[in-house]
C-alpha cells in the first residue's frame, strides 16, 4: 500500500477546495444518493465480499457468519483461513474445546490451510490426525508448549502433517518432549526451517535446574534437509548440539543460536568443515571463547552474515577472524570490549570489508571517532545499514560528517540513552538525513529527549524528511516532546504508523539478512 | 496528451487522458484485444456496465492516482499486510458518499478491474463492519436475516468457539 503514501500536497489542496464547493456538491450528492438507493451490499458479487472479509480478523469473520445464509457461506470460505493462529495470548483466536477445533479443521480450514499456530491445550493426537488428513497443504506450523505443565499422552499418535517445511516449537523448561517427538520423527524429513524457542526471556534465576527437554541428537537424524536452524534462548543448548546438527544437515545455510549462553564455539571448526554452504551465523549473547573461534578456518568459509554481539571475544581473535573471512556482507559486533580501533584498522587494511552492506557497532566504547570516520569514508557509500548507537561520544557532529557518504542507507540507528552534557541539534540532523539518504526505510534516534534541541524550524526539517524519504516505514524516537512533534507531523500526512517510541519498537539490522523471512518466529 | 473517449451505460461520452483510462485493466485489455487504434480520435470505448455518475467519479479517482507507483505483482495476497487504517485523507474524502454510491463504485472498480480503487473501497466497507454486532450490521446494510430458527441456532453454535476469551 506504499502507493497511497505519496500525497501530492498541491493536488490535495486544490481538491479540497473543489469538495468544499458548497451547495453544488451537496446537491449532486443527493442526486447520486437518490439514483443508487437500491444499490445495497447484497448486489456485490461473492468475490468482492470475500475481498472485504479479508480485511477483517478471524473473530470478526466468525461474527459475519451469523448475519445471513449468504454471509455464512462466504465467512466459511476456506480462502479466508490460510494463516490461522489459535494462541489467544498472542492475538490469535481462542478455541474453547477440542470438538470445535475438529469441526473447524474439516469444515473451514481444509486444503487452504498453510500456516497454523497451536497452543499446548490443542495439541493432541486427534487434532494432529485430523490436520494430517484434511489439510494437505499445511506447510508451516508452530507448536507452543511454553505454558505446558504436562504433555498430553501421544502414545496413540500415528499421523502428523507430512508436508511441513517450517516447524517452530516453543519449549517449556520442564516438559520433556521425547514422548511427542519420537512419534513425529518419521513425518518431518522434509523440514527446511526449524525453530526451537527457549525460555530465555522468561527466567532470570541462574541457579534453577536445567533440563534437556528435547533430544537434539535424535531430532537431527530425522531432519537431514534443514536449511535454517534457529535455536533461540535455550538454556541447555551447547556446542555438542551444534555439532550434532552439522553432522547431518549438509544443506545448512543459516544457523542462529542467539542467547544460548552455554555455547562457547568449541565445535565451530567442524561446523564449517561440514556445512560448506553456511552463509549466516548468528551468535548474539553466547559465551564464545576466543581460542575456539580462532581455530576455525575462516578463510575457507563462504560466510556472509555474522552476529557476535555481546560476546567476550578478544581484540586478537576479532582481528584474526575478520581479516580471514573473505567477504562479509553483514556484521553485528556491538557490545564487545575487544572491538577497538586496531581491530577496525586491521579489517580495513585486509580489504575484506569490500562487500559489507550492514554494520552494527552498538555500544563499542573502545572505538574512537577518528577510526569510525575513516572507516565510513572508505566504505560508507556501500553501507545499507549503519548502527552506531550506544556510544556517548558519537553525537550529531560525527553523523553530520558521515551522512553525506551514507547514500545507500536503508537502516540507521544513532544515539545513546544516557544523558549527555552536550545537546543534539536534531533539526540539522533531520535535514542532513533527508538530503543524503533517499532510500532510508528505518531510522532510530535513541538520545534522551532532554538532549534533543529543536527550534521553530523543526516542522520544516521533518517535512523534508517525510517528502524526501518516501520509503521510510519506521522511525523510532524516545518518548518526549520531539517524538510527539514528529508523530503529529507524519499523522497529518496520513502516514499513521511510521513514528513509534523506543518502548514498543527497536530498529534491528536483521532485515538485511537474506533468510530474514525464514528467521521470523513467534 | 493522448486522450480516449469512454461511453457510459447512459450514453454519455467522457473524454479522458489515455494514461488515466489505462488504470483500468479491463480497458487496457479491450484496447489490446479489440485492436482499437490508440491514435484514432473518433474511436469510443463502450462501458455498458458503468453509468455516467459513477464513471465521472472513477475518472476523478484515476486522474488523482495516475502517477502512483504500480504495486509489484509479487506483492500478492499472501504477503500483503491486511490493514485498513492506511486510507489517505484524499481517498477518505473522495469516499464520503452514501452507501449506494459506494457499492456502485465497488461494482465499477470490480468490472473495470482497477485494483487500487477496489482495495480502498473494500477497506472502507470493512471499516464500516468492524466493531459492530451482527444486528447492527444487518441494520447498517439492510440485510435480511434469512436463517430459520434452527439454522440460526446451528450457526450460533458453530461460531461460539470464537468468542473472545
Amino acid at each position: 500500500m506504499e502507493g497511497f503514501t505519496m500525497v501530492d500536497l498541491q493536488a490535495l489542496s486544490i481538491n479540497r477546495d473543489d469538495h468544499n464547493n458548497g451547495s453544488f456538491r451537496r446537491k449532486k450528492e443527493l442526486e447520486l444518493a437518490d439514483m443508487f438507493k437500491d444499490s445495497t451490499i447484497e448486489k456485490l458479487p461473492d468475490k468482492v465480499l470475500l475481498n472485504i472479509f479479508s480485511y477483517l480478523s478471524h473473530l470478526e469473520i466468525c461474527r459475519m457468519a451469523t448475519i445471513s445464509r449468504r454471509w455464512r457461506q462466504i465467512a466459511y470460505d476456506s480462502r479466508l483461513w490460510k494463516n490461522v493462529s489459535l494462541r489467544p495470548e498472542i492475538s490469535g483466536l481462542h478455541v474453547g474445546s477440542l470438538e470445535s477445533l475438529m469441526t473447524l479443521i474439516s469444515a473451514r480450514f481444509g486444503p487452504s490451510l498453510r500456516y497454523l499456530e497451536l497452543p499446548i491445550e490443542l495439541i493432541t493426537h486427534h487434532v494432529l490426525h485430523e490436520l494430517a488428513a484434511k489439510c494437505p497443504n499445511l506447510t508451516h506450523m508452530l507448536l507452543d508448549f511454553q505454558q505446558a505443565m504436562q504433555l498430553h499422552d501421544f502414545s496413540e499418535l500415528q499421523a502428523f502433517p507430512a508436508k511441513l517445511r517450517y516447524l517452530c516449537i516453543c519449549l517449556s523448561e520442564v516438559i520433556f518432549m521425547e514422548g511427542f517427538m519420537r512419534k513425529i520423527y518419521n513425518f518431518i524429513n522434509g523440514l527446511e526451517v526449524l525453530h526451537l524457542v527457549g525460555t530465555y526471556e522468561k527466567t532470570d534465576q541462574e541457579e534453577e535446574e536445567i533440563y534437556e527437554v528435547i533430544n537434539v541428537h535424535k531430532l537431527k537424524a530425522a531432519t537431514p534437509n534443514l536449511r535454517v536452524i534457529n535455536l533461540y534462548g535455550i538454556n541447555f543448548i551447547d556446542d555438542s548440539h551444534i555439532d550434532a546438527f552439522s553432522s547431518n544437515c549438509i544443506q545448512l545455510e543459516c544457523l542462529a543460536v542467539n542467547f544460548c549462553n552455554k555455547v562457547t564455539g568449541a565445535t565451530l571448526k567442524t561446523l564449517f568443515q561440514r556445512s560448506k554452504r553456511l552463509k549466516c551465523l548468528l551468535m548474539n549473547g553466547t559465551s564464545l571463547q576466543s581460542e575456539h573461534v580462532m581455530t576455525v578456518e575462516w578463510d575457507k568459509t563462504i560466510l556472509q552474515e555474522l552476529d557476535i554481539t555481546a560476546t567476550d571475544l578478544s581484540s586478537e581473535c576479532l582481528i584474526d577472524m575478520l581479516t580471514r573471512i573473505p567477504s562479509l556482507k553483514f556484521l553485528s559486533a556491538g557490545q564487545i570490549n575487544g572491538f577497538n580501533d586496531s581491530v577496525l584498522k586491521a579489517w580495513m587494511e585486509s580489504g575484506n570489508c569490500k562487500s559489507l552492506l550492514s554494520l552494527d557497532l552498538d555500544a563499542s566504547d573502545n572505538l574512537s571517532d577518528e577510526i569510525l570516520i575513516k572507516f565510513v569514508t572508505r566504505y560508507g557509500a556501500q553501507l545499507q545499514a549503519c548502527i552506531l548507537s550506544g556510544m556517548a561520544h558519537i553525537t550529531d557532529q560525527l553523523w553530520m560528517t558521515i551522512l553525506p557518504i551514507l547514500k545507500s542507507a536503508k537502516i540507521l540507528v544513532m544515539g545513546c540513552h544516557e544523558r549527555l552534557s552536550v545537546n543534539i541539534h536534531v533539526d540539522q540532523l533531520m535535514d542532513a538525513i533527508a538530503t543524503n539518504c533517499p532510500k532510508l526505510e528505518r531510522l532510530e534516534l535513541r538520545w534522551d529527549p532532554e538532549n534533543l534541541r529543536f527550534s521553530d524550524k523543526s516542522q520544516k526539517a521533518i517535512d523534508l524528511l517525510r517528502v524526501k524519504c518516501l520509503k521510510l516505514r519506521c522511525m523510532v524516537l524516545s518518548d518526549g516532546r520531539y517524538y510527539e512533534l514528529v508523530k503529529a507531523n507524519f499523522e497529518r500526512a496520513d502516514r499513521m504508523t511510521v513514528v513509534r517510541n523506543t518502548t514498543c519498537c527497536r530498529v534491528s539490522p536483521y532485515y538485511m539478512i537474506q533468510n530474514y523471512n525464514d528467521l521470523i518466529f513467534n | 496528451m493522448q486522450t480516449i473517449k469512454l461511453q457510459s451505460s447512459d450514453n454519455e461520452i467522457f473524454e479522458c487522458d489515455l494514461a488515466v483510462a489505462k488504470c483500468s485493466a479491463t480497458i487496457r485489455t479491450m484496447l489490446e484485444d479489440l485492436g482499437i487504434d490508440e491514435n484514432s480520435e473518433d474511436e469510443v470505448v463502450p462501458l455498458p456496465n458503468v453509468n455516467s455518475a459513477i464513471l465521472r467519479k472513477v475518472i476523478q479517482f484515476c486522474t488523482y492516482h495516475k502517477d502512483d507507483p504500480v504495486p509489484s505483482s509479487t506483492d500478492d495476497d499472501e504477503n500483503k499486510e491486511k490493514r485498513t487504517d492506511d486510507i489517505t485523507s484524499w481517498d477518505a474524502d473522495f469516499l464520503k458518499v452514501d452507501q449506494g454510491t459506494l457499492f456502485e463504485l465497488i461494482l465499477a472498480a470490480n468490472y473495470l478491474d482497477i485494483r487500487s480503487l477496489l482495495d480502498v473501497t473494500c477497506k472502507t466497507v470493512a471499516n464500516m463492519i468492524k466493531g459492530k454486532t451482527p444486528d447492527e450490521i444487518r441494520k447498517t446494510f439492510n440485510i435480511k436475516n434469512d436463517f430459520t430458527p434452527a439454522e440460526e441456532e446451528q450457526v450460533r453454535k458453530e461460531n461460539t468457539w470464537c468468542e473472545e476469551k
